[in-house]
C-alpha cells in the first residue's frame, strides 16, 4: 500500500507566519527585500526525492551567507555589473550566489542544469554558448556538474570557474558592500528561445520589483500563505515566481528538485498536503503529469484544501486538463476555483496577467472557422468550436493592446499580436540591439509575439509565437530540430521541416519531415536512428521522423521552406495512409 | 551470475515494455537510438532503476550513458559505493 512518506521531523521547515509586518514587495531592490525578509523567521526549505526535508534555509541565514559570499566574490576583482553564471540546480547554493550578486552589485545569470541521456557534448555546447552570450566573468556549479562547466568554459577566459564550495576559500574583503541599485540590472534571464541563438533578457531592479508588486497584489498574498515549487530556477516562473516572489513577500517556500518531480510527480501533492501550502504554480504539463500518475488509492492521503492559488500558465491551457485534475482531486479537497490561469514571459519579468482569484478556469468557446479565416473571436455555444482560457486583466500600471500586422490597434474580440507596456518590461536583450529593436519599440511597447484578443479587459491567448513547439512543458524551436537534420552528411540545408501536430491528448507532438534521395532501407533506418538520437541528446524530446523524396517539401513564393505547408502535407499523407490501412 | 549480469537482467526486464515486442534488450541496446525513449520515459526508467536497486542516480551520469550496458555499469558503480 502506498503512503505519504514520513517527512522527517528532526529538521523543522521554516514557519511562514512571522512576527514582522507583511509587506507586499514594496522595496526598491531585491537586496532591500531580502534585508526585510531576514528580520522574520520564514525562508526556503529543500526536500529530497524521498520526500525528506534536507535543508532549512531561513531568509535570515540566506542574507548573512549571501553578504559574506559577496565580500569573497569581490576579491577577484570584478567590475560592477559583471556577470556571474550559476548552473541552477535546486539547492541553497543557487540562492546564496544569486543574492551574493545582489549585495555585490554583480549580475547573476542562471544556466540550465538539465542534461539528456547521452547529451554530454550537446550540454557542454549549450553552456558554452550561454556563457559566451552573457560574457560571464565567473561561473559556478555543484561539484557534480563542474566537469561539464569546466569543459564549457574552455577558451572563454573567465576569471574563475569552480564548485560552490571553492568560493569559500576566497578571502572575505573588508569592504562596505554597495548593493545593486534600483536602476541597475538585477539579473539576466535567458529566454527559452532557440538554443542556437540564446537571448539574455535584461531585467533591472525596478522592473522586477514592479512585477513582484503586481503579482503580490494580483495573488492577494496573505500572512498565512506558503508556497511549494518544483520549477527550475533557470526558468522565469521558477526564478521570479517561486523564489523572488515568496522572498519579497516574506513567505516560506518548500522546494522539490525538478527531476525528482518529473520522476515522482505525486511528491508535489504530498508536499502540498504536509506543508498546507496555499500557492503553487506549474505549467499545464505538471498538472498533466500528476493526472497521469495518480493512483486512486493515493487520493485519500492528500489534503489540498489549503491550496487557494493553483497557478497555471507558460503554455496553452486546455480546460479538459484542468477539469480532469479538479475532478480527480476534489475528494482531496482541491477546489477547482483555485486555478489561476496566468500569462507572462521573461521579457516582462514574468507575470503579465492573472485571472481574477476564485473564478477558476473561464473559457471562451469560439467559432473555429471565423478564428482561422477572419481572425475574429465569435462566441459559440459551450463544447462546440475551439476553446480558449481567459488569463485575466493586465497587471496594474501596465497596458495591453492587440495589433494587426500593420501595427493598428484592434478592438475587442479581434485577434492580433499581444503588445504590452509597463514598468515590468525588460530593458532589452543583452548586447543584441537588433533583436531588441524587433520586439521593443522606442515608446516602450513589447511585442510578445503571441496572438490573442481582449474581452472585457481580459487577455485571451489563442496562439503562440509562430512555429514554436511546446513539448512536455519545454519550448522547442523548429530551427533547432532542422539544424540537427541538415548537418547530417547525407542532407543539405533546406532538406528538413520541423512542425508540431496534436497528439491524442491535444499535446504537441514534434514531427521532422526530411527530404532525401536515400532509397536503401538500411540506410534510411540508420539516418532515422541517428536523428532520433541526436534530437534527444540536444533537445530531450522524441520526435516522429518521416523521410520523403527530394523536392517534396513545399516552399513559399519567395523560395523559403513553408513549415505550415509541410505540416499540412504531412497530415494529408498520414490521413491517406490511415485510410489505406483501414 | 556477476553483479553486472544481474543488473543487466533486471534492466532488460524493466525495459521490455518499451521494445513493443520487436527485439530483445541487450547491453548494446541504445536507450534513445533503439528504444526511442523520450525524456518522460527516461524519468520512468530512472524511477524504476532507483526503486529496484534502492539507489539514487546523480544527474551527472546521464550525459555519458548511451546504451543499456552503460547504465548497468553506472548502477554497478553506485551500488559498489553504497
Amino acid at each position: 500500500m502506498s503512503q505519504v512518506p514520513d517527512i522527517n521531523i528532526t529538521l523543522l521547515a521554516t514557519p511562514t507566519l512571522s512576527a514582522s509586518l507583511l509587506r507586499l514587495a514594496d522595496f526598491s531592490t531585491l537586496a532591500e527585500a531580502l534585508d526585510y525578509a531576514a528580520q522574520g523567521e520564514s525562508g526556503a526549505n529543500f526536500y529530497a526525492g524521498s520526500g525528506k526535508l534536507v535543508t532549512v534555509f531561513p531568509y535570515r541565514t540566506l542574507r548573512e551567507e549571501a553578504r559574506t559570499l559577496a565580500k569573497r566574490l569581490l576579491s577577484f576583482p570584478l567590475e560592477r555589473g559583471a556577470r556571474v553564471a550559476i548552473v541552477a540546480e535546486t539547492n541553497p547554493d543557487f540562492l546564496r550566489f544569486f543574492f551574493a550578486c545582489q549585495y555585490a552589485g554583480l549580475v547573476p545569470v542562471a544556466l540550465p542544469a538539465v542534461i539528456h541521456v547521452g547529451g554530454h557534448k550537446a550540454y557542454v555546447n549549450q553552456l558554452h554558448g550561454l556563457l559566451q552570450g552573457c560574457r560571464a566573468s565567473v561561473a559556478v556549479s555543484s561539484s557534480q556538474l563542474l566537469p561539464f562547466l569546466t569543459e564549457a568554459t574552455e577558451g572563454l577566459g573567465l576569471k574563475f570557474v569552480g564548485a560552490a564550495s571553492a568560493f569559500d576559500d576566497l578571502p572575505v574583503q573588508n569592504i562596505q558592500l554597495q548593493a545593486s541599485g534600483p536602476r541597475e540590472t538585477a539579473y539576466l534571464q535567458y529566454t527559452s528561445g532557440s538554443t542556437g541563438f540564446p537571448r539574455g533578457v535584461i531585467i533591472t531592479q525596478q522592473a522586477v520589483m514592479a512585477n513582484l508588486v503586481g503579482s503580490a497584489h494580483g495573488l492577494d498574498v496573505r500572512l498565512d500563505d506558503r508556497c511549494v515549487s518544483w520549477l527550475p530556477f533557470y526558468h522565469d516562473m521558477g526564478l521570479v515566481g517561486c523564489l523572488l516572489a515568496p522572498m519579497a513577500t516574506q513567505r516560506s517556500i518548500d522546494y522539490l528538485d525538478t527531476r525528482d518531480f518529473a520522476m515522482r510527480p505525486r511528491r508535489w501533492l504530498e508536499l502540498m498536503t504536509n506543508s498546507r501550502a496555499t500557492i503553487s504554480f506549474s505549467p499545464p504539463f505538471g498538472y498533466a503529469l500528476c493526472v497521469r500518475r495518480l493512483r486512486p488509492e493515493d487520493i485519500a492521503l492528500y489534503d489540498l484544501s489549503a491550496w487557494r492559488v493553483a497557478g497555471i500558465g507558460a503554455e496553452p491551457i486546455h480546460v479538459e486538463l484542468t477539469d480532469r485534475f479538479s475532478e480527480l482531486l476534489a475528494p482531496a479537497g482541491f477546489n477547482a476555483l483555485a486555478f489561476v490561469p496566468s500569462y507572462g514571459m521573461a521579457e516582462s519579468s514574468l507575470a503579465i496577467s492573472f485571472a481574477p482569484l476564485g473564478t477558476g478556469v473561464v473559457v471562451d468557446w469560439l467559432d473555429s472557422d471565423d478564428l482561422a479565416d477572419n481572425f475574429i473571436a465569435t462566441k459559440v455555444s459551450p463544447n462546440t468550436g475551439s476553446s480558449f482560457v481567459r488569463c485575466g486583466p493586465v497587471l496594474p500600471k501596465h497596458e495591453v493592446v492587440i495589433r494587426d500586422e500593420r501595427g493598428n490597434t484592434m478592438v475587442d474580440m479581434h485577434i492580433g499580436r499581444i503588445n504590452v507596456r509597463g514598468p515590468s518590461v525588460m530593458s532589452g536583450y543583452f548586447e543584441l540591439p537588433e533583436q531588441t529593436r524587433l520586439v521593443l519599440s522606442a515608446d516602450g511597447w513589447l511585442d510578445t509575439g503571441d496572438l490573442g484578443y481582449l474581452i472585457d479587459g481580459n487577455i485571451v491567448v489563442t496562439g503562440r509565437h509562430k512555429d514554436m513547439l511546446i513539448i512536455n512543458g519545454r519550448n522547442i524551436w523548429p530551427q533547432d530540430i532542422e539544424a540537427i537534420a541538415t548537418r547530417q552528411p547525407e542532407l543539405r540545408s533546406g532538406d528538413a521541416s520541423a512542425v508540431s501536430i496534436p497528439g491524442p491528448e491535444q499535446e504537441d507532438v514534434a514531427v521532422l519531415i526530411v527530404q532525401c534521395n536515400i532509397t536503401d532501407l538500411d540506410e534510411q533506418h540508420h539516418l532515422t536512428q541517428q536523428l532520433h538520437r541526436e534530437i534527444h541528446e540536444e533537445l530531450g524530446i522524441s520526435c516522429l521522423i518521416e523521410l520523403v523524396p527530394r523536392h517534396t517539401l513545399p516552399r513559399t513564393s519567395s523560395g523559403k521552406l513553408s513549415r505550415s505547408g509541410a505540416r499540412k502535407d504531412y497530415l494529408l499523407r498520414r490521413k491517406s495512409k490511415a485510410s489505406h490501412e483501414s | 551470475m556477476t553483479e553486472y549480469q544481474r543488473i543487466m537482467a533486471d534492466l532488460s526486464k524493466g525495459l521490455a515494455p518499451y521494445t513493443k515486442g520487436l527485439f530483445e534488450v541487450d547491453e548494446n541496446t541504445e536507450l534513445v537510438g533503439d528504444l526511442d525513449l523520450d525524456s518522460l520515459q527516461i524519468m520512468e526508467l530512472l524511477l524504476f532503476v532507483e526503486d529496484s536497486f534502492d539507489i539514487s542516480i546523480p544527474v551527472s551520469i546521464l550525459p555519458d550513458v548511451k546504451t543499456v550496458g552503460d547504465l548497468a555499469k553506472q548502477v554497478e558503480k553506485i551500488i559498489g559505493h553504497a
